[in-house]
């Protein structure tokens, strides 16, 4: 805590606070052009300078703590002065065209330049050429922009793909890609999102409307288990009579959260409907005589809550092999942990220094956990260790020690690292007892990790004060993922470590919350909701009944965080939902939301009505949206089984893995997103299996064929190519584990 | 020093110019009602009123407009309905699609659509003018910056529709009319004040 004084009134900041955050916090103004709240200060704009009784000159109170005692003034007529001075030289040959620009009156210049009363322009530069740049989604115009920096600092802060940066030349300076030609990142669009006029713009977007014309209207994302905050802006489509509204852009509190390119790009996965009554008829038809029903957790909480109905009055069973996989997985936890869930959450990756991540790969799975990777990185100088069988290029600005193991080999992985991590801890006899008897040389061996990989990890998290580890999907659908959970507990529960377990799917968690599923075998009549089935329907695919996909509903997800987040409707449905098909079966309720107070209480949900849920975060960036779930303390009964065999996978090995910005069937119909569905592998697996880039292949999997285009990626190394989910039939990920042997074929070569 | 112009008091007082009709009372019994009628019937008054007509009509002497072939002239800053103008020059629509008089219409009549063109400039796709909705207040024209959007003298707006719309094609003046000079230019509000380039402050530029 330290005491000081904002024009003469006491001001108390928190240690490392600076005084532009402590004087925010306590309802002093100090304008500014560069600063954002998630990143280091930019320092550009020098608009936030402050005068000190103990320094002579100006300071930037973006980047200067207080000290005891000290006395700030904030605006005097020197710094009133000085900040006019800084806004006529930022308005010098700016373009009068705010009337097309795509900022339409949402712009820090025009604001600040009203609020300083700059009317005329006092200075002159020789005015420079300077052409539109055109990034794909994105849009460069470098006339508009004003160097805040804003931009670069969040590519590299907080995304870490590091693909722009500033060309240095007095006015003739820009941004520029990073050493390339073109832009080459995954096209996040978060430097859209903190462009404080309208220099760098969605490309779709451009020019199609004015910023208050669009209907606001906040939700969660519906694309990955990180569940960000994000705003659909809606607005209608053309003068003609019965033309429907669309999405035209999605927005996110830029100051507070980060959005990837799937949730910014991705959002015209809208769906029609109609009322039919025949077609509602055979949907009843269906249901009634349905054995089970098949479903994936692209489904909000409520939805998931009805499906239970169904079940129980019905008799019904329900089939989710995913949240199944992780339901199971997240109960052997508890059974060590003794919680309901885990203990860590993306908040305490980005706070952490120390983060061990593991059998996933995360900037495609879940973006939200690479960007809170990154920042901690950045921010706390993090260290960084990446276990996979596969090296992410994109992660290559992060991870500090990048772990190879063997697929399928997970299991042992864990279990020294646990050994690794639990080193010195007060573990039972019957703890200390597994782990003493853990075959070492064995495990390094199948696993391919040596004893210096971990010692190297022990050293390197000896000296962290808050260490998360990070467990990803691949071991959700591992055999032995039961133990793998209690290996992960363990760690939990004897360490410091946090622990998050990356679900798979939006509503992964609530689902496995919700729902008691059952063991999917097939069998006669099942409905397929979202996923196969004799009788489907949903908003993936070509299905008999449409119902609403996630932006045209309101409803509940649970996040990653444990979060329950409310979402709207962005786009109007006019067709049935799942909820007309539960009234007429006679669970009956008026509408879907209705069911959000009646979450299970006994799985931590709390009984707030939908309407009572907020969505937003405050200017100072506190989290009001929706509730955290409790964690409920169970029974902590589980004992670790002895390691099995680790298994081996030799010859042609897939993996599981999508494209950066594409997870399911909504991503795989959007118009902006790149929809490169290859299968992608590197020179030595092209080599082995004995085809070249551009072939046309057939891949045998286990339990299906695909037919595919090879593509040679330089990037990627190993013997493991990377098959895409998100295309074929409902884009689930983690039906099976992820990594597959498979026999491949070029097409054509057979005959 | 206040200077105040007289106001006329306007009410009805002992002073004052206006005085009360004398109004006959009412009959009330019904023999009363029955002579009154007599009388008005009998008394040929109608045949007055007959004869002014007749007088007038033998004069020839006519102020009647022949409305619809006689129209009579309106103010050059008369609001009727809408044209879009484009500029003198090139002939390009004047409208940038800024959207200002979309967003400034108190009734909510006017409704745009833009796109990026192909030269990367923003494109009117779709304008149109609900003139069922619209009370010709001329705030579109007063917040448009380009001079665009004007109002013209068309007032005769009656439709067999309700409610009927004008389209970006009714109200653009044709290119043949253009380069034959016939745009007028609006000199109503929003329009350029005469002699304003002496206002104009030139902004320095270095070259």
């Amino acid at each position: 805590m330290i005491n000081f004084t904002i024009n003469g009134q006491p001001v108390i900041a928190n240690k490392g606070e600076t005084i532009l955050q402590a004087a925010r916090k306590a309802g002093f103004y100090i304008p500014t052009m560069c600063y954002l709240e998630k990143t280091t200060p930019c320092a550009s704009c020098r608009l936030c300078v402050v005068e000190t009784d103990k320094t002579d000159g100006l300071i930037l109170s973006c980047q200067t703590p207080p000290t005891e005692g000290l006395g700030v003034t904030i605006n005097s007529e020197r710094l009133e002065q000085e900040r006019t001075n800084i806004m006529r030289l930022y308005d010098v040959n700016h373009p009068l065209e705010c009337g097309v620009c795509d900022k339409s009156g949402a712009c820090d210049l025009q604001n600040k330049t009203l609020e300083f009363g700059i009317s005329s322009q006092h200075f002159s530069a020789k005015d420079q050429h300077r052409t539109i740049e055109h990034w794909g989604l994105i849009n460069y115009d470098p006339s508009l922009c004003i160097l805040c920096e804003k931009c670069v600092h969040v590519c590299n802060e907080i995304i870490g793909d590091d693909a722009i940066t500033l060309q240095f030349g007095g006015y003739k300076s820009s941004v520029i890609p990073k050493n390339s030609d073109a832009l080459d990142c995954t096209f996040c669009g978060e430097c859209i999102a903190v462009c404080p006029v309208g220099a760098l713009v969605s490309s779709d977007f451009q020019y199609s409307a004015n910023a208050w014309e669009l209907t606001q209207i906040p939700a969660t994302c519906a694309h990955c288990s990180a569940g960000c905050s994000l705003t659909y802006e809606v607005r209608h489509t053309s003068n003609s009579i019965g033309a429907k509204a669309k999405i035209y852009r999605v927005t996110n509190d830029f100051e507070h959260t980060t959005l990837c390119g799937a949730g910014r790009f991705g959002f015209d996965f809208a769906v029609e409907g109609t009322k039919e009554e025949s077609e509602f008829a055979k949907a009843i038809a269906a249901l009634s005589n349905a054995s089970a029903i098949r479903f994936s957790s692209f489904i909000t909480n409520e939805e998931a809550m009805i499906l239970q109905g169904l079940k129980e009055k019905l008799g019904l069973k329900l089939y989710n092999e995913e949240a199944r996989a992780y339901q199971s997985f997240m109960s052997a936890y508890a059974s060590i942990s003794g919680k309901t869930g885990f203990g860590g959450s993306l908040d305490a990756v980005r706070q952490s220094d120390g983060i061990i991540v593991l059998g996933g790969r995360f900037t495609s799975d879940n973006p939200a956990v690479r960007y809170a990777m990154t920042t901690a990185a950045r921010h706390r100088g993090a260290k960084v260790v990446y276990m996979h069988p596969i090296e992410d290029e994109l992660l290559q600005n992060v991870v500090t020690q990048f772990v190879k193991y063997e697929v399928g080999t997970e299991e042992g992985v864990v279990a020294m690292l646990a050994k690794t991590l639990l080193a010195g801890a007060d573990l039972s006899d019957e703890v200390a007892a597994f782990f003493e008897a853990l075959d070492e040389g064995y495990l390094c061996a199948e696993c391919n990790v040596g004893d210096e990989e971990f010692a190297r990890i022990a050293k390197s998290f000896g000296r962290a004060k808050s260490k998360t580890l990070v467990i990803g999907s691949d071991v959700l659908n591992h055999k032995r993922s039961a133990n793998i959970a209690r290996l992960c507990a363990m760690v939990e529960a004897y360490t410091e470590f946090s622990v998050v377990v990356v679900p798979s799917n939006v509503n992964t968690i609530g689902v496995s919350l919700i729902c008691d599923l059952d063991v999917d075998n097939g069998g006669e009549n099942v409905v397929g909701y979202n996923a196969s089935g004799d009788y489907t329907m949903g908003s993936i695919g070509n299905v008999n009944l449409p119902l609403p996909s996630l932006n045209q509903q309101e409803g509940t997800f649970v996040s990653i965080n444990h979060q329950v987040l409310p979402t709207n409707v962005a786009v109007s449905y006019d067709g049935y939902t799942l909820n007309d098909l539960a009234s007429a079966l006679g669970l009956k309720s008026d509408n879907t939301i209705d069911y959000t107070h009646k979450l299970p209480l006994s799985k931590g949900f709390s009984a707030v009505a939908f309407d009572n849920l907020g969505n937003f975060f405050t200017p100072l960036g506190e989290d009001e949206r929706g509730y955290r779930l409790e964690s409920i303390d169970v029974e902590a009964s589980g004992t670790l089984e002895e390691i099995e065999d680790l298994p081996e996978f030799n010859g042609s090995v897939v993996y599981h893995c999508n494209p950066v910005n594409q997870f399911n069937g909504y991503t795989a119909r959007t118009s902006q997103l790149e929809k490169e569905a290859m299968l992608r592998g590197s020179a030595q697996f092209a080599a082995a299996a004995k085809i070249a880039d551009g072939d046309k292949i057939r891949v045998e999997f286990p339990h299906s064929t695909q037919e595919r285009i090879f593509k040679l990626d330089s990037s990627l190394k190993g013997t493991i190519a990377l098959v895409p989910a998100y295309d074929v039939g409902f884009g689930g990920l983690n039906e099976h584990y992820r990594f597959e042997k498979v026999k491949i074929m070029r097409m054509g070569s057979e005959s | 020093m206040h200077h105040e112009e007289p106001f006329t008091n306007r009410n009805v007082s002992e002073s004052s110019a206006y005085y009360y009709v004398d109004i006959e009372t009412y009959p009330t019994t019904g023999w009363d009602k029955f002579k009154q009628v007599v009388k008005r019937t009998f008394n040929g008054e109608l045949f007055v009123g007959l004869w002014v007509v007749m007088r007038e009509m033998i004069k020839f002497d006519i102020h009647t407009v022949q409305y619809p072939l006689e129209k009579l002239p309106i103010g050059p800053r008369y609001r009727a309905v809408h044209k879009l103008l484009r500029l003198w020059e090139s002939g390009y629509e004047r409208c940038i699609g800024c959207g200002l008089c979309e967003k400034i219409c108190i009734s909510d009549c006017i409704r745009m659509d833009t796109r990026i063109d192909e030269n990367s400039r923003k494109e009117v796709t779709e304008y149109s003018i609900n003139l069922g909705r619209c009370i010709f207040c001329g705030y579109c024209a007063e917040v448009c910056p380009e001079l665009a959007i004007v109002h013209g003298g068309r007032y005769e707006n009656g439709s067999e529709q309700r409610a009927h719309f004008v389209i970006k094609d009714d109200m653009l003046t044709p290119l043949d009319l253009l380069k034959a000079g016939e745009q007028a230019e609006y000199p109503g509000f929003g329009a350029i004040i005469p002699g304003s380039d002496a206002s104009v402050k030139k902004t320095p530029l270095a070259y």
